[in-house]
């Protein structure tokens, strides 16, 4: 109990100290006066009162950045231009006999660069809000600019234009949202800003094939089967590499190939003896059946 | 002592070496590292029956000692010693080039006081694990020693020819370094399970089911399943591993099965998915057709799905991997099986394959669907 | 040490003053042809390239930057060298600071042939006299099995390990029959030294070694030729036994502790030293005639002059065992003696020791044949160690076994590994052999193989008969299987990169969803990745020795092999009589 009490009363007095110290570093800070500039913006110099005389050593503390150099109170103070590349709060703390602190906001410069974002790379045609792009200002310091931009989207499939937007940056961002166009084919989706330009291209891609169609013929290997040209709903031709799954039921049993379309067309040769009813698939779509004759 | 010591030592020592040739039935224990050797001259036992002759002809064949097993056979005429030695050793870098034979089971079919047939079991190690294969043998006595007859292997020949090809293939082409925010990033393929089935088996549990990748470019696709009780614990987490074909081409439909040893499906709640697609470099080729799909019986009763693969392109298939789903009448994947061919499928050729069917799943399989992956040297 | 010998030997030394020289060749002449001969070759870093070389340089890598932890994480994903005495290790970690660890792993095993010459002359003199001593000494720098052991299979610790408990036995062998505390004090501490270098050594060489000194100075003690009685013998070969037994107690004791912490239950895995010889002419050549050489053409001789004598038989008959251990599975003994221990260890090892042990009746052979035909026996004698050893020096580069001579470019790979947080991930290495161990020490990130057989905990390892991921092809199916399982778990253990050197393991690394994604080295080297593999995770583990068992291991093996060379200095033997004189003294006792 006696060893509490004794840790109690350090504890008491130690707080006392420090509240003590506290006030007094207040008391003597409120001595001197900073003018700090109102606003500042990155990368262009700006100036810092300090009234008093004598000199004084000065802290600069901003985003990335910490300095310490010795000044004489009374006059002003330039700061360069690339010490202020950051935009953001920045703290200035004079201390001769006592400590002075001031705070300013260096805020971003113009506009410089623009970052795109586009999503998706790949997209099938035809589909509802399926492309979406967000464009973010950058002066050149790389500061995200926060006061409103005015950001044009522009979406072209060829020469068809599809979409011609301006939009003002909330916040330093600003964003589309539109649906992929009904051919396939680049499209080119470019946003805006001033002179600055960001290019982005979205691959359209030919959707599920639509009404997949299989011919069938003997010849002297076995059975050729092919498709026609494979198409989507759109009418835009299946890439070439697309699998296209025969299946031939025969009396000796089944045959499958997987072969990819080449030049719109999936071709494979197919051995089957006797007759054999053929049908063709691409990954969940089915097409229609055809029935090849045995040899005769 | 002078003497007696030293004829103690000697018979001592040619006494436990007796002990341990004999108890070694001069069987060859494993070599590891290489496959050269032979025993001592004079220590291969005499071929006085047909089980000796073929093992001697099989431990050395086993040490690739192919002086003395082609030595072994009774007709040489109707092979030379390089068609002797491939047929045991495969060509154009097929799985049995791979491979070495390991051990073997003998078993006689019929034997008569000049002629026999032997059943063997071969068993060969190989880069994708252990195989078996079963071969029928004759033997014919010749003098007092049995040698073995060999029957002619028809290698397969293909005729000079050009076959136009239309390359198809996909490249990568990765961004600049200097696309920090992944701008410029290609999104991964769209890749689908349409399938899950898990079920119990054996001592284990599998999860099988189908995978298709919907997209228009080339996938590399690994599927994972975690099994998680009833408490939300995980209990084990595993991959489709090789019971898949990784690379899956624009609308390319894949089986996938993940095997769970020792896991009883009773515990398990709930199964989490997992297909993880990357965007590859590829090529459409080679195409491999899969022809005469039938369930049959085999020699042992088994039932097996078999048909030939048959190589449309114009290179050469080194390895192919045969996967099939069976289907019941609903369409449900009941299980995938999977098996490697061991020889390599020339251009415009064709070679049979065989894949074993669990017992108590043959009466329930009314389809299938057999995809074919590969190895190709050089281009994989 | 009381010398002993031969009454014929000491009446022709008596007699035939005017015969060729008979003083023994001097010690320092042997230690300074054992330099001559071997130092080149190793300066030359000739074992570097031999099987176990790499292992040993890891290990000392290990000791060099964490001399109190003897966890290791670069291997198996995490394990103990507590499972090997560090003696040579550590030893090879001092000597990198100097000069490297590729030079001090060879100034070590130089330092090991040189201290073998010395400790067969010494282990000699216990049954033969100085002249037939010094040639045993001579011999054992030409052993065609020396040679195999130090460039082609690369045991580094049971070189040395044998060569300081061949100078520790004639202390055990002075104390049990003159009761000299100070052979006693020195005997116990040389003993402990081997022990820390080599725990195999010190188990089988306590039975091999021992047992003949032992049964010799019983028979000494019965024919009165020593001053100690039997019963004094016996009881002070169990003091000092006791006080070894001890003394290895402690100084491994984080060995014991892991060995019974995890007994080795793993599947045995297949060695051609336990094959039948007789069955297999290039593992008869490579186990047997290499290692012999010449000696075997002496085989007989050894052992009719082996028998001649009382004082002999204990020797021959430590021979005669070691000798057919050293013949693996060409005869059963060994099986039915060691049992499930026969499955784990190798046997290359027996016939160093059986070469050894046959050198003092070697000794006495060459002095006969050199006393009979004089300048004729002496060339001819040098001719067949030269043969021995030169057939062994032409063995390692044509033998079907040898490691990696043409070295592997490992630069690449560590460079892969050490860049772009590619250590975040574990690794394998396939066909690399040996040089696995080299990669290893040159990398931060860790692989689920290793080269340490006994090491080895992760389940996909121990329940396969196969040794290490990188030569699975050579284990066969139990190999490959052993290779499935692990890949099969590559996302457990973060195993996201695989190093291929064999193009034979590329179908399974295809099939099982790995990718190409980087050559090196002209192709000779490929890079798989897995894409959907997680970093890796420490691996929990029971066999993590505690700190205070690193403080041990990091104390009391290096501490012991000071203490005996301290020892060496504090305590000198005192001077020798000469040979002539010894002769004429011993001449009585003879037994022949």
């Amino acid at each position: 109990m006696r060893r509490l009490c004794l840790n109690c009363a350090y504890g008491f007095l130690a707080l006392g100290v420090a509240a003590c110290l506290m006030a007094a570093l207040a008391a003597s800070c409120s001595a001197q006066n900073i003018t700090v500039p109102t606003s500042a913006v990155a990368g262009e110099p700006a100036s810092i009162a300090i009234t008093g005389s004598g000199k004084a050593t000065l802290y600069i503390l901003g985003p990335g950045i910490s300095t310490k150099q010795e000044v004489n109170l009374g006059e002003d103070l330039k700061l360069r231009g690339d010490a202020l590349k950051n935009a953001g709060d920045y703290h200035i703390v004079a201390c001769s006999d006592s400590c002075h602190s001031a705070t300013f906001y260096v805020s971003a410069g113009k506009p410089a660069s623009l970052t795109f974002l586009v999503h998706p790379s790949r997209v099938p045609v035809s589909q509802q809000d399926a492309v979406s792009g967000v464009a973010f200002p950058f002066d050149q310091f790389h500061n995200l600019v926060f006061t409103p931009q005015t950001i044009n989207f522009q979406l072209s499939a060829g020469n068809a234009s599809l979409l011609n937007r301006s939009v003002n940056t909330q916040a330093g961002v600003a964003w589309f949202r539109t649906s992929s166009g009904k051919s396939a084919g680049a499209l080119q989706v470019v946003a805006s800003l001033n002179d600055f330009n960001a290019r982005r291209v979205v691959q359209q891609v030919a959707s599920d094939p639509c009404n997949l169609r299989i011919t069938g013929q003997r010849n002297a290997q076995g059975i050729l089967v092919q498709t026609e040209p494979v198409h989507d709903c759109s009418g835009n031709p299946v890439p070439d590499g697309t699998i296209v799954s025969f299946t031939a039921t025969a009396a000796s049993g089944k045959s499958t190939v997987d072969a990819p379309i080449k030049k719109g067309v999936a071709r494979a040769e197919m051995e089957a003896t006797g007759s054999a009813v053929i049908s063709g698939a691409s990954g969940v779509v089915m097409g229609n059946e055809v029935r090849v004759g045995g040899r005769p | 002592m002078k003497f007696i010591l030293p004829i103690i030592l000697a018979i001592a020592t040619v006494v436990l070496i007796g002990v341990a040739f004999v108890a070694s039935g001069t069987v060859v224990g494993k070599t590891v590292g290489i496959e050269a050797g032979s025993a001592m001259y004079g220590l291969t036992p005499k071929a006085s029956t047909p089980d000796q002759a073929l093992t001697n002809l099989l431990v050395d064949v086993k040490r690739r000692n192919w002086d003395q097993a082609y030595g072994e056979i009774s007709n040489p005429q109707v092979a030379t010693k390089q068609q002797f030695i491939q047929a045991w050793t495969g060509s154009y870098g097929s799985l049995r080039t791979f491979s070495a034979l390991e051990g073997f089971e003998l078993r006689p079919m019929h034997i008569t006081n000049d002629a026999a047939q032997m059943r063997v079991r071969l068993h060969w190690t190989t880069p994708i694990g252990p195989l078996e294969d079963v071969r029928d043998f004759h033997l014919a006595k010749v003098g007092d020693i049995w040698k073995t007859v060999w029957s002619k292997t028809d290698v397969p020949n293909v005729p000079s020819q050009v076959i136009p090809v239309t390359y198809l293939r996909w490249d990568l082409v990765s961004a600049a370094g200097d696309d920090e925010w992944g701008a410029k990033n290609i999104d991964a393929p769209h890749v689908r399970i349409i399938s899950m089935n898990p079920l119990d088996f054996a001592e284990g549990a599998v999860v099988l089911g189908e995978v298709v990748n919907e997209d228009t470019i080339p996938a590399f696709v690994n599927v994972t399943a975690t099994l998680v009780d009833g408490s939300g614990k995980e209990i084990d987490e595993e991959t489709s591993f090789d019971k898949i074909d990784h690379i899956l081409l624009p609308k390319q439909v894949t089986p996938y099965r993940i095997d769970f040893p020792k896991v009883n499906l009773k515990n398990v709640k709930n199964v989490r998915m997992n297909v993880k697609a990357t965007l590859v470099p590829a090529s459409a080729d080679p195409v491999i057709g899969v022809m005469n799909q039938k369930v049959d019986p085999d020699y042992q009763g088994k039932s097996v799905l078999r048909g030939d693969l048959l190589n449309e392109s114009g290179q050469t298939v080194n390895i192919p991997h045969v996967i099939a789903s069976l289907y019941d009448n609903n369409g449900k994947v009941i299980w995938v099986a999977d098996g490697y061919v061991e020889h390599s499928l020339l251009p415009q050729t064709a070679a049979p394959f065989e894949i074993e069917i669990p017992k108590n799943m043959v009466p329930k399989v009314s389809n299938f669907h057999v995809v074919v992956n590969q190895y190709s040297m050089g281009r994989n | 040490m009381e010398p002993t010998e031969y009454s014929e030997r000491n009446e022709r030394t008596v007699v035939s003053a005017t015969q060729p020289p008979r003083r023994p060749i001097p010690l320092l002449a042997i230690v300074l042809l054992a330099l001559m001969v071997h130092g080149p070759l190793l300066m030359m870093q000739l074992p570097s390239g031999s099987f176990d070389a790499n292992f040993h340089m890891f290990f000392a890598s290990h000791y060099a930057h964490h001399w109190f932890d003897p966890w290791n994480l670069k291997w198996f994903g995490g394990f103990s060298q507590t499972t090997y005495p560090p003696l040579t290790h550590q030893w090879i970690a001092l000597l990198s600071y100097i000069v490297g660890l590729k030079m001090g792993y060879m100034l070590v095993q130089l330092i090991g042939i040189m201290l073998l010459p010395v400790g067969v002359y010494r282990f000699a003199r216990i049954w033969v006299d100085d002249r037939a001593a010094s040639y045993a000494a001579v011999g054992c720098v030409f052993l065609g099995s020396l040679t195999f052991l130090t460039y082609q299979a690369g045991q580094l610790a049971t070189v040395c390990s044998a060569a300081l408990y061949l100078n520790a036995l004639p202390y055990f062998y002075e104390w049990m029959t003159e009761s000299s505390v100070r052979s006693l004090i020195k005997g116990i501490a040389v003993s402990l030294t081997a022990a820390a270098a080599h725990h195999v050594t010190l188990i089988f060489g306590a039975l091999l070694f021992a047992v003949p000194v032992l049964w010799t100075a019983l028979v000494d003690a019965h024919d009165e030729r020593v001053a100690g009685s039997v019963g004094g013998v016996i009881s002070r070969a169990a003091i000092f036994a006791v006080a070894v037994g001890a003394g290895v107690g402690l100084v491994l004791m984080p060995y014991w502790v892991a060995l019974i912490q995890h007994p080795i239950h793993q599947i045995p895995i297949p060695h051609d030293s336990r094959a039948n010889f007789l069955l297999n002419s290039t593992t008869a050549i490579n186990y047997f005639l290499i290692p012999y050489g010449l000696l075997i053409v002496a085989l007989p001789f050894i052992v009719i002059r082996g028998a001649s004598s009382r004082r002999l038989i204990p020797l021959l008959m430590g021979f005669w065992v070691t000798f057919i251990f050293g013949l693996g599975g060409t005869t059963p003994l060994p099986r039915w003696l060691l049992g499930r221990a026969y499955e784990i260890l190798t046997f290359e090892r027996f016939t160093f020791w059986a070469t050894l042990l046959t050198l003092p009746i070697v000794g006495l052979l060459a002095a006969d044949l050199i006393d009979r035909f004089r300048v004729k026996a002496a060339v001819g004698l040098a001719l067949a160690a030269v043969f021995t050893f030169g057939a062994a020096m032409f063995w390692l580069s044509e033998n079907p076994f040898r490691a990696a001579f043409t070295q592997i470019n490992v630069a690449p790979v560590d460079a892969f590994l050490n860049r772009d947080g590619h250590d975040a991930y574990r690794y394998v290495l396939l066909g690399f052999g040996s040089e696995l161990a080299r990669v290893s020490i040159g990398t931060t990130a860790s692989s689920v193989d290793g080269d340490y057989n006994s090491a080895r905990l992760l389940p996909e390892m121990t329940n396969y008969g196969s040794a290490q991921l990188t030569n699975s092809k050579f284990y066969g199916s139990a190999g490959m299987a052993s290779l499935r399982a692990m890949l099969e778990h590559a996302n457990r253990y973060g195993l996201k990169y695989i190093f291929v050197h064999d193009a034979y393991y590329e179908p399974l690394l295809t099939f099982v969803g790995w990718r190409k994604i980087e050559t090196f080295d002209n192709g000779a080297v490929t890079v798989w990745s897995k894409d959907d593999v997680p970093p890796a995770h420490p691996i929990q583990s029971d066999a993590m020795p505690t700190a205070f068992q690193g403080v041990l291991w990091g104390t009391l093996p290096i501490g012991v092999s000071f203490l005996a060379i301290i020892l060496e200095f504090l305590l000198p033997n005192p001077r020798r009589v000469s040979g002539a004189v010894r002769a004429t003294v011993r001449a009585e006792h003879s037994v022949a």
